[in-house]
């Protein structure tokens, strides 16, 4: 999720499923049994928070965690649900990760409920956080960026409150990595003014940006780097005929 | 497992159960003559009414019918000796002969009444529950107390088979033992599905409900599961079967269960029915990740029991389906459907029959979604039966807009998995029970819809753009936002238009499991559409890819079958000897005729798969 290389989408899931910051204790907790078992929670928040300060992601352990608090609704933490829900955000324009996210967790006020607690944040955040994802995916990065710096309450309690966005601080460049990648996923040449939009940069910053990025600066445009998917040609698929496929007749030949 | 009092050791609790308390009553009195006399005669009326319990229910056994008495007798027999033939024959054919001929609407007798038959065999009984509830969950509509003792009844079993000292010595064939587990699951959703509304409920049941909540409780369901997977240690025998080691090597890895077919097919099979517990519980990436070192191909294990087959392929498409790995989800429909189509007359027969074509009725429009939100080349006959069973529905659905998403609804609801929620609603707290009804959440099934719609909507623009961009070789991205009716104008409507593009360029492309090795999680960035483009300032250039039409396919499948008709015929006896010998030695040319016309009545047979193919 590191800015220092160039923003293109991932080619293959592994990373996904199997990040390399994962420790092997992790892994073994979550392939084994244990990941049902509720005293290793803390320890599986913790692994959270270091993914926050490390800017690392592992989707699959997040998602253990939410594992826990749906058959342990008892024990469920908003902030820690906050938490995970803005880095699956953070970590993909059109992948499943948010929804995956979703589909463990229950209406917030069900949630809260469980718990007793009176802190309704989670009720105005969530539906935030759904919105926000709803633009990532679709694309509209500069409605996003204003929902993002938005006075609306959510907003102001995610930006305002320690635990939240301030607590995370790779959460705007992991932002602006991957809505880059899906724009290097399309565009050869992109107008820096466009560029600054989307990214929510002042057009004076960008050429700082798209240096970090690998990018080029041409007048007013950035040159992405060709990646496969933003230089692809008209092409024909001829018909490949293997060998193992004329065994029968070869062999059939023979006689 | 709720409560691990030892199955087997109850032996010495068994002598005070309903049956042979009686025997031991009268005695029981008879030494009791130092107690008062008023304690004697209550326990004289004790055992006179338990005498008189056991005299109804020998007459009660008297009204079983004689086939079924036999039946019991030398099914015990035959599960005593482990012979699996006989079990097999059994449990496919008699068992559902008798139900037809004497229980097509009414229980089977109670495993107590025929206990005396199968000399009060605690095992036996309990296999006989099992298959007991197993009916009456088909064919009549179950009680809670139906449900709560078929629960207690599957855990004794699962009690005996896990918590007896040693490997029990029983052995069952696969068809049964996938049953008893896909059963177990099955009974575990209607179950959560029957708990999830608590309207219509008798105050017998709310009650129940409040005092019993771990019966069926995912946390036993997948305890249960876990258990019979670790136990047989499948998934360290499977990894060492892939890494090529021998028998002897997998065995020892196995240990002194696993090494045991029982074990070993009950944790296989366990493996896949926690595939489906997960993705009912909305874990579709847990659900992959337990089917890691289970091999899905042609010849895979899980290939041999259709249901299994059947049931294993569906959820691992609705879980690629929930990733969004759209091509992937195709395939893995595609490719159980070829099978099921080949099977199927092999299997209309089958007491099971029904329930696997609904499967595979439900996977048919589930593909008529998935090669919506994908389009691409697929299975021609697979998708011939899609357009004939969905043809009005297809149509709308790619025509998009508000229609598209109702049709988008109705088909998910009616093929979807019966997504279940881990948690009950407050029976026990009967104020909060009250708040519940009167604003119920929405149900795991509505919560998956939305998830699902949202996936929808998320790429609902990309075919009309795609279209648009079919008639252009390069087009400005401002005529482009003049064609599409977007709301915005000027700047902000080329803005948009740009931002659809992402989003097409997105859609088409996802990850694909790659075809030789890797995990079901794993896969690869392909792209999904012919029509591709690239961006320059404002400026898209639109590329088409067209494919060569395919010949060699054609070509080998009919040389083939030419070569094939050429060797029917050449094996076949020349005309003119067939008159001469039928001249000269009829009887002894007939026998021939008849081992010489074998090959022939092979071929159509082989041809036809291959037409089916």
């Amino acid at each position: 999720m590191a800015t220092s290389t160039s923003p293109v989408p991932a080619k293959a899931l592994k990373e996904w499923h199997t990040p390399e910051s994962r420790t092997e204790v992790i892994h073994e907790l979550i392939h084994g049994v244990d990941r049902y078992n509720p005293s290793n929670l803390s320890f599986m928040e913790e692994y959270l928070q270091s993914q926050v300060t490390n800017s690392e992601y592992d989707l699959l352990a997040n998602l253990a965690v939410l594992k826990l608090y749906q058959f342990n609704p008892q024990l469920s933490n908003p902030d820690v649900i906050i938490m995970i829900l803005t880095k699956s955000l953070a970590a993909t324009v059109h992948g499943p990760d948010f929804n995956l996210c979703l589909a463990l967790l229950r209406e917030p006020s069900a949630i809260l409920h469980d718990i007793e607690s009176e802190d309704d944040t989670l009720i105005a955040v969530m539906p935030f956080l759904e919105n926000l994802h709803e633009l990532v995916r679709s694309c509209q990065f500069t409605k996003f960026w204003s929902e993002f710096n938005g006075s609306s309450d959510a907003a102001n309690a995610l930006h305002s409150n320690q635990n939240y966005f301030p607590a995370y601080k790779g959460l705007v460049p992991e932002l602006r990595a991957q809505f880059a990648s899906s724009i290097a996923a399309s565009f050869r040449r992109v107008r820096v003014s466009q560029l600054a939009r989307w990214l929510d940069l002042p057009a004076a910053e960008v050429p700082a940006w798209a240096k970090e990025a690998g990018w080029e600066i041409d007048g007013d445009v950035a040159v992405v780097p060709a990646n496969g998917d933003n230089d692809v040609k008209a092409g024909v698929v001829k018909e490949n005929v293997e060998l193992k496929q004329l065994t029968k007749l070869v062999a059939a030949a023979a006689y | 497992m709720a409560d691990p009092t030892a199955f087997y050791e109850p032996e010495e609790d068994e002598l005070l159960s309903s049956l042979a308390v009686p025997q031991y009553g009268g005695e029981g009195g008879y030494d009791e003559e130092s107690y008062h006399r008023i304690q004697e005669l209550e326990q004289n009326a004790y055992a006179q009414q338990l005498a008189a319990a056991e005299q109804e229910q020998a007459q009660a056994l008297e009204q079983v019918p004689e086939d079924v008495k036999r039946f019991l007798v030398l099914f015990h027999q035959a599960i005593l000796e482990n012979d699996l033939p006989a079990i097999t024959n059994m449990y496919e054919s008699g068992w559902n002969k008798l139900t037809q001929a004497h229980y097509q609407q009414a229980e089977w007798p109670e495993a107590e009444l025929i206990a005396p038959l199968v000399q009060n065999d605690q095992v036996f009984l309990t296999l006989y529950r099992e298959l007991y509830f197993r009916h009456v969950y088909a064919r009549l509509q179950p009680t809670i107390d139906d449900r709560f003792q078929s629960y207690e009844n599957i855990c004794e079993l699962f009690n005996y088979l896990l918590n007896s000292d040693g490997p029990v010595p029983l052995d069952l064939p696969i068809q049964w033992l996938w049953d008893m587990l896909d059963e177990f699951v099955y009974q575990f959703q209607s179950f959560a599905q029957w708990r999830a509304n608590p309207k219509n409920k008798s105050e017998d049941e709310l009650d129940m409900l409040a005092e019993a909540s771990q019966i069926w409780s995912c946390y036993s369901v997948l305890n249960v599961l876990y258990s019979l997977v670790q136990k047989s240690q499948i998934n360290e025998q499977l990894r060492a079967e892939k890494e090529g080691k021998s028998a002897e090597e997998v065995a020892d890895i196995a240990g002194q269960y696993g090494s045991k077919p029982l074990y070993r097919n009950l944790g296989y099979f366990s493996l896949i029915c926690l595939l489906r517990v997960h993705v009912l519980l909305g874990d579709p990436t847990l659900a992959l990740q337990t089917m890691e070192n289970v091999e899905l191909g042609g010849g895979a294990f899980l290939t041999r029991i259709t249901a299994c087959h059947v049931t294993t392929y569906y959820h691992v498409g609705c879980a690629y389906m929930a990733l969004g790995r759209w091509p992937d989800a195709i395939k893995t429909f595609v490719s159980v459907l070829i099978f099921f189509l080949r099977m199927k007359q092999y299997h209309t027969r089958s007491y099971q029959y029904g329930s696997i074509s609904k499967q595979s009725e439900r996977m048919y429009a589930l593909l008529a979604i998935c090669t919506t939100l994908s389009p691409g080349p697929s299975d021609d006959s697979i998708m011939t039966i899609v357009k004939e069973h969905y043809g009005d529905q297809l149509t709308t659905l790619q025509r998009g807009g508000d229609e598209a998403l109702e049709v988008f609804k109705e088909l998910f609801l009616q093929a979807c998995p019966k997504y279940l929620s881990v948690n009950p609603p407050p029976y026990e707290d009967t104020e909060a029970l009250q708040t519940w009804m009167s604003n119920p959440p929405p149900d795991a099934v509505q919560r998956h819809l939305e998830l699902f719609l949202s996936d929808v909507l998320a790429i609902r623009g990309v075919s009309n753009v795609r279209n648009l961009l079919k008639l252009y070789t390069s087009i400005d991205a401002a005529k482009l936002a003049a064609f599409l009716d977007t709301s915005a104008s000027g700047a902000d409507a080329e803005e948009d238009v740009l931002q659809q593009l992402m989003v097409l360029k997105a859609a088409s492309r996802t990850y694909g499991k790659s075809q030789n090795d890797g995990s079901l999680l794993d896969g690869d960035r392909i792209v999904t559409n012919n029509l591709d483009f690239r961006i320059d300032g404002a400026m898209v250039h639109v590329e088409e890819t067209t494919s060569h039409r395919r010949y060699a396919g054609f070509f080998i499948r009919n040389a083939e079958h030419a070569q094939r008709v050429f060797n029917t015929i050449h094996s076949s006896p020349l005309p003119s000897q067939r008159r001469q010998g039928a001249a000269a030695d009829k009887e002894g040319k007939q026998d021939e005729k008849k081992t010489e016309r074998k090959p022939q009545a092979w071929a159509p047979k082989s041809r036809q798969v291959r037409v089916a193919a």
